[in-house]
């Protein structure tokens, strides 16, 4: 963790108000620290035992400010707070239970929006025969719904007895998620993701004649991104002009999502230390029916009550912890690369 | 969903049982009467009562002809294209002038054609008529303008038979006309005999059927635009035509003292053929 020297170092970094309080607040507690710290060999033992006590405090609260505040203030003028989220379910192993748990995880996030006061929209969804759904895209919109979905991207498993198994013996499945950055239209274009001229677009269908030969809807469109072979279709609109328009969200979301972590893998580039692995082929999180456990691999942090976070209630604590878990090592990036 | 409508509903592809039960949600009808009338081959566009046209959304009914894509995508680029093909255009787009540009849509249907210029062109810079031989159809249009919120000052759908030989006197219309439109029926009748029943058994044969060889209304309006005073001096027009149709319509319109152009659509068919008066 960082040392006081650190932090003084810090103090350049940023000079932002909400900064100076904290910083303020560090000193002057780490001064009243320092003050009482003869007390502590006061030869009264009343007098000794409420000044450990006090310094206690102290310590929890220095050590709140180190590892809370300061990294929620530092780490980095977020340019994702704003945005809104894209997010992407596939089924993976495991085929209708697969399918059909991606349909339970599809719930959790529209309850979790729900009860963030985000607008959730299923904007394109195909069924499993079998059961349940074999991928979906769904669009969160309200500001903070990226930075707080944005850790769910990567491989969720289930481990469960499937309803249809006679045998009651466990199978695992997965569901692979990806939390892509949603940015407004206009913004798209000041980002300058991407040019018209690097952009294909193709109508999807055979229609034989045309025109008044055929009055068969098919609304699908196939946008390809010529620089990074990106493909998008959407066809899930009787509208082509709205499929259009989703395509082209799509797309801004991957190539904002490409954008961002090519700007932290070159701020890592730039230091020795190690890059933590952003691999949306890890397996993250395991859902265990049988324990009523959810656990998350990466901070090794369980919920003893999977119904609650399959409700969308209890997510919020490993949002919470991922965002934290995100900041801290924000922090120790930057003060390790301060040297 | 029961084992019924499972096998019923095997017979449709996935997204068009995805706005069957959007529909029947949306209006409290049962999704089996709606996949059933899908099932007897009846458009969607019928049963759920509209159709997307570029970003509006159109009322469709029976038999009034459903707007297809490849109307839509030549509509469009004529709303891009029309304002740049000649000075007195340019000008007319770039502010207000003493005079509105006349537009007149032959064939008008559910308006798709002169509702969607109305919408794309800044208020005020036209004023456009579309006549139809149907009723129904010269009601729908007007309906549609009202639901895109497009003035009765603006466009106005009339009941007319552009075969007629009295047509250029009649009172519903009044040239001469800047910009002419249309997309007359031209299908075959031997091809008609060959349709899906999804077109010919739900859509009115006169949108669809060209004459014999599907060239008819071609010639007539021909005619038309080769009468005095029927177009303006500088005047454009933009036909859609059948796959394998544009060269000799093309060929009518340039006998008749037209500049032609032949646009392609986007699945490569020859679809729209644009005249400028020599
Ligand atoms: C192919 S549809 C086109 C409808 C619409 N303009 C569109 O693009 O969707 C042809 C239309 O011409 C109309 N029509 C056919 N014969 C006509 C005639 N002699 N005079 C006026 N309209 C006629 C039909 O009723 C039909 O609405």
């Amino acid at each position: 963790m960082a040392t006081p020297e650190d932090v003084a170092r810090l103090r350049q970094l940023k000079e932002t108000e909400p900064l100076q309080v904290a910083w303020d607040d560090w000193t002057s507690t780490r001064k009243v620290l320092e003050d009482m710290t003869p007390l502590l060999n006061d030869p009264d033992p009343a007098m000794k035992a409420l000044a450990s006590e006090e310094a206690s405090e102290l310590d929890q609260k220095l050590s709140n400010i180190l590892k809370e505040t300061l990294p929620s203030l530092l780490v980095p003028p977020s340019t994702t707070a704003n945005l809104s989220a894209l997010v992407e379910l596939k089924s993976g192993v495991g085929g209708t239970e697969s399918s059909l748990f991606l349909a339970t995880l599809l719930r959790m996030y529209m309850r979790f929006s729900q009860s963030n006061s985000w607008q959730a929209t299923v904007v394109a969804d195909n069924e499993n025969e079998g059961g349940g759904i074999k991928d979906a895209i769904v669009e969160i919109k309200g500001v903070g719904a990226y930075d707080a979905l944005r850790w769910e991207s990567g491989v969720h498993r289930v481990q469960r007895v499937p309803a249809t198994e006679s045998g009651g013996r466990v199978h695992t499945s997965t569901v692979a998620v990806i939390v892509l950055p949603l940015i407004e239209e206009k913004d798209a274009q000041k980002e300058e993701l991407y040019s018209m001229d690097d952009i294909k677009l193709e109508v999807m269908r055979a229609r034989g004649a045309g025109g008044q030969h055929v009055n068969k809807t098919e609304s699908a469109v196939r946008l390809t991104h010529i620089p990074t072979g990106i493909t998008v279709s959407m066809q899930d609109e009787r509208s082509q002009h709205q499929n259009r328009r989703r395509a082209f969200q799509v797309l801004s979301a991957r190539l904002m999502d490409q954008k961002i972590t090519r700007e932290i893998a070159q701020r890592r580039a730039t230091k020795n230390n190690l890059i933590k692995s952003a691999d949306r082929s890890e397996k993250i999180r395991t859902y265990n029916y049988a324990q009523e456990r959810v656990t998350d691999h990466r901070i090794g942090f369980s919920v003893m009550n999977l119904t609650s976070v399959l409700e969308g209630d209890a997510l919020q604590e490993f949002t919470d912890r991922l965002r934290q878990d995100f900041e801290e090592t924000a922090m120790e990036d930057m003060l390790n690369s301060e040297s | 969903m029961h084992a019924f409508m499972r096998t019923l509903t095997s017979g449709l592809p996935g997204n068009e049982l995805k706005w069957l039960k959007q529909g029947a949600k949306e209006s409290n009808r049962s999704l089996e009467s709606l996949v059933k009338r899908r099932l007897a081959h009846e458009p969607i566009q019928y049963i759920l009562g509209t159709e997307p046209f570029g970003d509006l959304d159109l009322l469709c009914r029976a038999p009034v002809l459903i707007p297809r894509p490849e109307t839509h995508w030549w509509t469009a680029a004529l709303a891009e294209y029309l304002p740049k093909t000649n000075k007195r255009f340019a000008e007319h787009f770039a502010g207000p002038t003493s005079r509105t540009l006349s537009l007149l849509d032959l064939g008008t249907g559910s308006g798709c054609i002169p509702i969607l210029l109305c919408h794309l062109w800044p208020k005020g810079s036209i004023v456009a008529t579309g006549i139809d031989i149907s009723q129904h159809a010269v009601s729908l249009a007007n309906e549609n303008a009202t639901l895109c919120g497009i003035s009765r000052s603006t466009f106005k759908a009339a009941l007319a038979d552009f075969l007629d030989p009295a047509f250029p006197n009649a009172e519903t219309i009044n040239p001469p006309y800047d910009i002419l439109t249309s997309n007359p029926p031209y299908i075959t009748a031997d091809e008609y005999l060959h349709l899906d029943d999804d077109v010919a058994n739900f859509e009115d044969p006169t949108a669809l059927i060209g004459g014999s060889d599907g060239l008819q209304y071609y010639r007539d309006i021909a005619n038309l635009i080769s009468r005095d005073g029927f177009l303006s001096s500088d005047a454009v027009i933009a036909l859609e035509v059948g796959h394998s149709q544009a060269d000799v319509v093309s060929d009518m319109i340039h006998s008749k003292g037209f500049n032609t152009d032949i646009w392609r659509d986007p699945w490569g068919k020859k679809r729209t053929v644009i005249g400028h008066r020599r």
